[in-house]
């Protein structure tokens, strides 16, 4: 009952219902103190079945469920073999290179007296056929070992990546030193025109021709 | 690595020297020389994964410039041509510049991509190639083409 005297006044209760205090609702103080979730409690050992259509379905205890059973990990295969690359590639390198003399030959790192980048290198296969080039690259990788040759075939240029372990690989013979120092273990820079060999395919007949002249005909195995 | 609109050259006399590749036969993907069959068990529910890697390396090309293509077009050299330019024809890719791995883990990489111009059975219509080639034809029965060409790698 709003008299029409009273009217005005009534618009000040919407003005203070903008500082009402919020609601009591997510309020948590810094006092409030953290308590621990309540515990599962079981069922009374000794209540009446009666009672048990008054508990939720799904707390209700079923005499046919049982505890999940737990498997054991199986054993790690890491703790088995720690390096299993390193194991693979010392074994595959008894059987491919047994004496080390191909390991020995690529590693130029360590090797003095090693193929090396800029090289002239002739690859015999065990198909019989040839393929001669300049080192580009040694890729050391273990038993994946390559090398990348280049040459010049009926003036198309040919390059070749050769796994210095293959079974298929008979022989590597080094042609010529590269004549001046290189610098870079990786030279690729050769396949630009300005820097390209072109074809290395008479200095390997020149060197065929000496080493038969030298050995009588014999084909020699590195 | 061929596929539509790839300019190979042509290594054979029959009278093209760059084509272009407008189709590749038999295959979903880019041409190349060519991988030899690796067998591997068949995998259940689908077709055989390796058919498909080494079922061809024929493709159609158009003869895009003719050999000895000049204003003369009625010297001998011309008549000579089995092809002219703009001709539709079947060739085999010999050299890719993409490096391609043998089985026994070796790669070749060529110089450019190339290929010999052959009919619909499959004869090379040219009679003499200058061009090193891929040792791959020897697999995939193109051995007319192997014993033309004077290098194989």
């Amino acid at each position: 009952m709003a008299l029409p005297a009273m009217r005005p006044l009534g618009c000040l209760w919407s003005l203070m219902r903008a500082y009402e205090p919020l609601p009591m609702i997510n309020r948590r103080f810094i006092s409030t103190a953290y308590s621990k979730r309540p515990e599962k409690l079981p069922l009374p050992q000794d209540m009446p079945p009666q009672f048990l259509s008054q508990i939720p379905l799904r707390f209700r205890p079923d005499p046919d469920r049982q505890p999940l059973k737990i498997y054991p990990a199986p054993p790690s295969a890491r703790k088995a073999c720690k390096d299993p690359i390193g194991a693979v590639t010392e074994s595959q390198l008894a059987v491919l290179d047994p004496k080390g003399e191909r390991k020995a030959m690529f590693d130029y790192r360590r090797n003095p007296r090693s193929v090396k980048p800029g090289d002239i290198v002739r690859v015999t296969f065990k198909n019989g056929d040839p393929f001669n080039g300049v080192v580009l690259s040694i890729k050391l990788r273990g038993i994946e070992t390559s090398f990348l040759l280049r040459n010049e075939l009926t003036r198309v240029a040919v390059e070749m990546s050769v796994k210095v372990f293959s079974p298929n690989v008979n022989s590597v013979e080094i042609v010529q030193r590269s004549e001046k120092k290189r610098r870079r273990a990786r030279l690729y820079f050769m396949r630009d025109r300005k820097h390209d060999r072109r074809s290395v395919e008479n200095i390997v007949a020149n060197y065929v021709r000496q080493k038969k002249a030298f050995l009588g005909g014999g084909n020699r195995r590195r | 690595m061929i596929q539509l609109k790839t300019l190979l050259s042509c290594i054979d006399n029959s009278g093209a020297s760059i084509v272009e590749c407008v189709n590749v036969l038999k295959k979903k993907r880019p041409a190349t020389i060519g991988q030899s069959p690796i067998q591997s068990p068949p995998l259940r529910g689908r077709t055989r994964i390796n058919q498909m890697l080494c079922a061809g390396d024929r493709i159609v090309v158009v003869v895009q410039k003719q050999r000895s293509a000049g204003s003369e077009a009625t010297t001998a050299a011309a008549l000579a041509n089995k092809v002219r330019r703009g001709d539709i024809r079947h060739a085999v890719v010999v050299r890719v510049k993409k490096e391609l791995q043998r089985p026994d883990g070796s790669l070749v990489r060529f110089g450019d991509n190339a290929c010999v111009l052959v009919n619909k059975s499959g004869d090379p219509i040219g009679t003499r190639m200058n061009g090193v080639v891929g040792q791959e034809l020897r697999n995939k029965k193109w051995s007319k083409i192997l014993s033309l060409a004077p290098v194989h790698v």
